[in-house]
C-alpha cells in the first residue's frame, strides 16, 4: 500500500501537470475560432446533457493541423527552431565542459564554492538577467563601449537583436544544465583511470579523449537534452534578444495566440511542438535506461 | 513583453488580496500615468489600488477573452475595444456613479462612439497620434539638413532607411499601427478592410524591414533617449517622454515628434469595465477620479498625450496643450485618420503579413 | 636436490633491472622517501611492505612515472627515468582499483596498450587471446568489467599490464580487494604467472603473509625508509631489527641487558631471575642493551621443568587463544612479562593439558632467540 502511494505520487504529479493542460490544448486545437470569452467553439456544455456532449464532440475536426501544412511559415519556423536549438546546444557544450572539466580537476575544498557559482545565477529572476545582457549587448552598452574603448573596434558591434544575441542568451541561461551533469559525470570518474591509460602508452590528450570523453558521454547526453529541449521552445530570449529575422516556434505560437486570437490554431502549433519534443525526450528516456542497465542496476 | 512577469504579479496580488478589505485591480499601458495619482486614489477613497502594466493591445485582449483576468479597470485602444465590446468583455457604465463625466470632451467623444456606439462601456483616458519620433543630431548626421523629418518617406524610402540603419531605427511591433501608415504612405486608405489593397503594403514594408535593428512596442522609449537608436515610429506620448528622460539625463541627445503629413493615424485608450471586475463599485470610483479635472491635467502633464477631458485643459501645462505634436491644431487634426478592427480573416491576413515583412518567411 | 637458488642479488656480477639512488620525495613539509638507495634485479618477486603512509606506494609510483623524485636518481636497465612520462616507460602498472575501463570489454582492456602501440590488428588480437589463455578468461572476452566477478576483474588487470610484455610490472595492493581464500589462491596464481612471464615484478601491500608468500625477497619499510630487505625466510628467521622482528608475524620482545658469555650473551630481563642465553653473531660488544626476540612456536611449554634445555622460565597461564589447529598461552613470567608460547592441537580441545592459572614451564634453545640491538 504504501509503495503503491509512493508510485502514486509521481503518476499524479504527471497527471495533474502534464496531461490535463494537454487534453485541454489538444481539445482546443480541434475547435474553431470565434469571438466570444473563451474565442473559440464549441464549449463543452454540460447542463444540455448528452446531447450537448454529442454536439460537442462533433463539432471537433483537424481543420487547424491542415492549416499548418498550407504555409510555409510553420514548417519553417520548426526548422529554424530545431537549427537555433541545435547550434546552441552545441555552443553551450563547447563551452559547459572544460566549465565542468575544471570543477572537477579543481581540490575538493573548492568543489562546493564553485557549485555555488554556478548555480547562483538561478538566485536572480531570468527575466532580469536577460534584460541585463541586453544592457550589456545593445549598441551602446558594456560590451561595445569596452571594446570601442580598447580599440579592437572602430565602429559597434550590432549583436543585439540578432541571432548571436539569441545564442549568447541561450547559452548564458542553460549552461548550468549543461554544467552541472556533465560535472557529476567528470567527477564519478576515477583518476587511476587516467593513469591508467598513461601507463599503457597514452599521452594526456589522447587519455582525455579515450577515457574521459567516453566516459562523460551520459553526463554530456544529459547535459545537451536539458539545453536542447528547452531551448526548442524558447520564447522570451528571442523575444528579448533576438531581432525580427530571428524566426522560432515560440515567437509564432505568440503571434497566433496573441495577435491573431486563433486559440485552436495556437494549440495546433504547440501540439506538433509537442510531438517534436517528445522524440528527444524519448531518446533521452531511453539512453538513461540504456545508462541505468550498463551500470548493472 | 515582460507578460509573464505581469501575470504573475497579478496573481500574487490576488492571493494577497483575498485578506484584504476593499480593492480594485487597474491593467494600464506601461508609463502612462503620474505614479502620484496612484496614491492619491488610495489616500481619497481607502481603496487599496493593484496596478499593474501591459505595453501590447494583444496581451490585454488575449487577458480579457480568456475570462478571469481579475482586473476592474482595463485600458483597450479604440479597435480592441470594439470587439472585446462584441466578445461581451465589458459592461455597461452606471453614468450615475460617474459625477465627472460632464468633464469630457464631446469633440473626442463623438470620435470614440466610432468603436463605443454611445459611450456606453468606456471613458476616453488618452488619445494620440502615430508618428515618428527621431534623434535630431543624428538623423541630421545621416540625412543631412533637407532630412524628410515630418514624411514618412523618412521610414518608408529605402534609400534614406539604408543611411538611418546605421543609427538604428525601431518599429511599432504592431501591424494595426503600420499597416495603414504604410498604406497612407502609398495614398491609399489607411482604414482599408480589403485584403488585396491590405498586401500592397508588402513591397513598401519589406523594402525597408532589413534596416529596422527592431520591431518593439515599448522599448523605443529608453533606446531613442539613451541614443541607442535615432528614428522610432511610435506614438506621440512615448516619445515625447523620451524626449524628457534625455533632457533630463542631460546627455546631448535632442528628441523631436513629427505627425507625418501624408497623414497619422489617431489612436484613440478608453478606459473599461471587464464584464467580471471583481469589484465594478471601485472601478467606477477609479474612473470618477481619473475623470476630475485636476487630475487628468496632472496625468497628461505627466505622460505628455491629449487626453479627452475638456476641462481640464485650463489646468495644463503650456509644452502640453501649446504643443501641436500633443494637441494637434485645426489644420493637422484634419489630417488624423481613425481606423476600425479587422475581421478575424483580416486579422490573419495582416498577422501573417506582418510576420513575413519581420521575418521574411 | 642441487636446484640453483634464485638470488642475483648476491651475484657480483648482475646488473640491477632498477636502481634508486639517493632518491628522497617530499610533499610539502612530508618526506615520504628519505634518501633510499635500493637495487632490484631482473625476474625478482620483489616486495614493498609496511604501514601505510610508509612510502612504498610512492617508490611505486615513482617508478612507474606518475611521481618525479625530488633529489637523487632512479635508473631502469641503467637509463636515467628524470623526465620520462608514464607512456614512454616500459614499465606497466596493476592499479590497486585495477582501473578498468568500464566502457571497454574485457578484451577492448586487454587491447588497450597495444593498440595505443599501432601494431596491426592481427598480432594485437593474438596477444590479447594469449593474455585471455594465461590469466583463464577465455570466455569473458566480450563482457564488460561490471559484468564479471571481483577475481575476474582481478585477472583482467592483470592480463592489461601484461599484454605490453613490460620489463617490469607493478602491482600495487593487487590482492586487496579479495576475500581471504580468493587472494591466497590468487597469490599463487600471480608466482606462476611469473615464473611463466619471467616478467619483473615490484609489488607493494601491507599484508606480510602476501609479501611472504609471493616475493622472492622483501623490503620492510618505515617512514620513507627501507630497515631490511632480505628473502622471506631471512626476514622472519633473521629479523635485524625490533621493528621487522614485530612487523612480520608474532614475537615475544624481551628487554635485558646483556654480556658476553661463549658464543653468546647471556640477558638478564628482571630481577631476581635467571639469565637467558642466546647464541648470536651479534656484536652487541662486551655488555648493554639488548631487545631478545622469540617467536611463539619456538618456545614449548610444559608442566615440568624440562632437562637439559638452556633456557627454561616458570610462569603461569594468564590467556589461551585458541585458533583452531594452533593454541597461543599467554604466560606471565616472575616479575611481569609476558611470553607467548604457541603449541600444535594435535590432541582434541577437551583433553587438552593445560588451563588458565597453571603453573608451566616456558622453554627454548639457545638458538631460538635472536638478539637484537635494544
Amino acid at each position: 500500500m504504501r509503495r503503491f502511494t509512493l508510485i502514486a505520487v509521481p503518476y499524479f504529479w504527471l497527471l495533474v501537470l502534464f496531461l490535463v493542460p494537454f487534453i485541454i490544448v489538444f481539445k482546443i486545437s480541434l475547435s474553431d475560432t470565434a469571438l466570444a470569452i473563451p474565442p473559440y467553439t464549441p464549449t463543452l456544455d454540460l447542463s444540455s446533457g448528452w446531447e450537448g456532449i454529442r454536439g460537442f464532440f462533433a463539432a471537433l475536426d483537424w481543420e487547424n493541423f491542415t492549416f499548418l501544412t498550407t504555409d510555409d511559415l510553420y514548417w519553417k519556423a520548426y526548422l529554424s527552431s530545431l537549427q537555433i536549438a541545435a547550434i546552441s546546444t552545441l555552443l553551450t557544450l563547447l563551452v559547459g565542459y572544460p566549465v565542468a572539466y575544471g570543477m572537477a580537476q579543481s581540490p575538493d575544498e573548492w568543489r562546493p564554492t564553485l557549485m555555488m557559482l554556478v548555480i547562483l545565477p538561478f538566485w536572480t529572476s531570468f527575466l532580469i538577467r536577460v534584460y541585463s545582457w541586453m544592457g550589456i549587448l545593445s549598441n551602446e552598452g558594456f560590451l561595445n563601449q569596452f571594446l570601442l574603448w580598447t580599440g579592437l573596434i572602430s565602429e559597434p558591434l550590432q549583436i543585439l537583436n540578432t541571432n548571436k544575441a539569441v545564442y549568447i542568451g541561450i547559452i548564458y541561461t542553460y549552461l548550468p544544465f549543461m554544467i552541472l551533469p556533465i560535472y557529476s559525470a567528470l567527477e564519478k570518474l576515477d583518476a587511476s583511470l587516467l593513469e591508467a591509460a598513461e601507463d599503457l602508452g597514452c599521452s594526456r590528450i589522447t587519455a582525455f579523449w579515450l577515457v574521459t570523453i567516453p566516459l562523460s558521454k551520459q553526463g554530456i547526453i544529459a547535459g545537451c537534452f536539458l539545453v536542447f529541449i528547452p531551448a526548442l521552445g524558447e520564447f522570451v530570449i528571442p523575444s528579448l534578444l533576438g531581432g525580427s529575422k530571428t524566426l522560432m516556434i515560440g515567437k509564432v505560437l505568440w503571434e497566433e495566440f496573441f495577435s491573431n486570437r486563433d486559440w485552436p490554431v495556437a494549440s495546433a502549433v504547440a501540439v506538433i511542438l509537442l510531438l517534436i519534443l517528445i522524440i528527444p525526450i524519448v531518446l533521452f528516456q531511453r539512453n538513461e535506461q540504456k545508462q541505468r542497465e550498463a551500470e548493472g542496476q | 513583453m515582460n507578460f509573464r512577469l505581469l501575470s504573475a504579479a497579478a496573481t500574487l496580488a490576488l492571493v494577497a488580496g483575498m485578506a484584504q478589505a476593499e480593492e480594485v485591480r487597474v491593467y494600464n499601458w506601461s508609463d502612462y500615468i503620474d505614479e502620484d495619482l496612484l496614491t492619491k486614489f488610495e489616500e481619497e477613497t481607502g481603496i487599496k489600488l493593484i496596478y499593474d502594466v501591459f505595453d501590447s493591445n494583444e496581451v490585454l485582449e488575449t487577458k480579457m477573452l480568456a475570462g478571469g483576468s481579475g482586473y476592474d479597470v482595463v485600458v483597450p485602444s479604440g479597435t480592441f475595444l470594439q470587439r472585446q465590446i462584441v466578445a461581451g468583455a465589458f459592461q455597461k457604465l452606471d453614468m450615475s456613479k460617474l459625477p465627472n463625466h460632464k468633464n469630457m470632451w464631446d469633440a473626442i467623444e463623438a470620435r470614440t462612439a466610432k468603436y463605443d456606439p454611445n459611450n456606453e462601456h468606456s471613458i476616453n483616458y488618452m488619445w494620440g497620434t502615430t508618428g515618428i519620433g527621431i534623434n535630431v543630431g543624428k538623423v541630421k548626421e545621416a540625412l543631412g539638413d533637407d532630412a524628410p523629418v515630418d514624411s514618412l518617406a523618412l521610414v518608408f524610402d529605402p534609400a534614406n532607411m539604408e543611411k538611418l540603419a546605421e543609427c538604428g531605427v525601431h518599429f511599432l511591433d504592431a501591424p494595426v499601427e503600420l499597416i495603414p501608415a504604410a498604406l497612407a504612405y502609398i495614398g491609399e486608405d489607411p482604414d482599408s478592410q480589403d485584403p488585396d489593397v491590405i498586401a500592397k503594403v508588402e513591397p513598401v514594408l519589406t523594402a525597408v524591414a532589413p534596416y529596422v535593428q527592431k520591431f518593439h512596442s515599448s522599448e523605443y522609449i529608453n533606446a531613442l533617449a539613451n541614443g541607442d537608436i535615432c528614428v522610432a515610429i511610435g506614438w506621440s506620448g512615448d516619445i515625447l517622454q523620451a524626449r524628457d528622460r534625455a533632457a533630463e539625463a542631460d546627455n546631448g541627445v535632442e528628441i523631436a515628434y513629427n505627425a507625418p503629413s501624408e497623414g497619422a493615424l489617431m489612436w484613440f485608450d478608453q478606459m473599461a469595465i471587464p464584464v467580471d471586475a471583481p469589484n465594478p463599485e471601485a472601478a467606477h470610483k477609479f474612473l470618477n477620479f481619473i475623470m476630475d479635472a485636476g487630475n487628468m491635467a496632472a496625468a497628461s502633464n505627466y505622460v505628455y498625450y491629449a487626453n479627452g477631458n475638456l476641462a481640464s485643459q485650463p489646468m495644463l501645462e503650456e509644452d502640453v496643450i501649446g504643443d501641436p505634436a500633443i494637441y494637434p491644431n485645426e489644420e493637422t487634426l484634419k489630417n488624423l485618420y481613425t481606423t476600425s478592427p479587422y475581421s478575424p480573416k483580416v486579422q490573419r491576413v495582416v498577422t501573417r503579413l506582418w510576420t513575413k515583412i519581420k521575418s521574411g518567411t | 636436490m642441487a636446484q640453483t637458488v634464485f638470488a642475483p642479488w648476491e651475484e657480483a656480477d648482475q646488473k640491477p633491472l632498477i636502481q634508486f639512488k639517493n632518491v628522497t620525495k617530499r610533499f610539502g613539509d612530508f618526506v615520504a622517501i628519505d634518501n633510499l638507495t635500493q637495487d632490484i634485479y631482473a625476474q625478482e618477486f620483489f616486495a614493498l611492505l609496511g604501514p601505510s603512509g610508509c612510502g612504498k606506494t610512492t617508490m611505486m609510483r615513482m617508478l612507474a612515472g606518475f611521481e618525479t623524485p625530488t633529489e637523487g636518481q632512479i635508473l631502469i636497465a641503467g637509463h636515467d627515468m628524470k623526465g620520462v612520462p608514464p607512456n614512454k616507460r616500459a614499465v606497466n602498472m596493476m592499479f590497486q582499483s585495477y582501473a578498468l575501463f568500464p566502457h571497454l570489454t574485457v578484451a577492448e582492456n586487454i587491447a588497450f596498450g597495444l593498440k595505443r602501440e599501432g601494431k596491426p590488428k592481427p598480432e594485437i588480437e593474438d596477444r590479447v587471446d594469449e593474455m585471455l589463455r594465461l590469466t583463464r578468461l577465455e570466455k569473458f572476452g566480450k563482457r564488460k568489467p561490471h559484468q564479471i566477478s571481483g577475481g575476474q576483474r582481478q585477472r583482467v588487470a592483470l592480463a592489461r599490464s601484461l599484454a605490453k610484455a613490460p620489463k617490469l610490472l607493478l602491482l600495487d595492493e593487487p590482492l586487496g580487494a579479495l576475500d581471504k581464500k580468493l587472494r591466497q589462491e590468487t597469490q599463487f596464481e600471480l608466482m606462476d604467472i611469473q615464473e611463466k612471464t619471467g616478467t619483473t615484478f615490484v609489488i607493494v601491500t601491507h599484508d606480510q603473509e602476501e609479501a611472504m608468500t609471493v616475493a622472492s625477497r622483501v623490503a620492510v619499510m618505515d617512514e620513507g625508509q627501507i630497515i631490511q630487505v632480505a628473502t622471506p625466510a631471512d626476514i622472519y628467521e633473521r629479523p635485524n631489527s625490533v621493528y621487522v622482528a614485530d612487523f612480520i608475524g608474532d614475537v615475544n620482545i624481551i628487554n635485558g641487558h646483556a654480556t658476553r658469555a661463549g658464543d653468546g650473551y647471556d640477558i638478564a630481563y628482571a630481577e631476581g631471575t635467571g639469565k637467558l642465553h642466546a647464541k648470536t653473531t651479534t656484536d652487541l660488544g662486551n655488555e648493554g642493551k639488548c631487545a631478545l626476540a622469540i617467536r611463539p612456536e619456538k618456545v614449548s611449554i610444559t608442566a615440568q621443568k624440562p632437562a637439559k634445555v638452556t633456557n627454561a622460565v616458570k610462569g603461569k597461564i594468564i590467556d589461551i587463544a585458541y585458533l583452531g589447529n594452533l593454541s597461543t598461552y599467554h604466560v606471565e613470567l616472575k616479575g611481569g612479562q609476558m611470553v607467548k608460547a604457541q603449541t600444535a592441537n594435535t590432541r582434541r580441545l577437551e583433553r587438552r593439558s593445560f588451563t588458565w592459572e597453571d603453573d608451566v614451564w616456558l622453554s627454548w634453545t639457545d638458538t631460538a632467540a635472536i638478539v637484537l640491538e635494544g
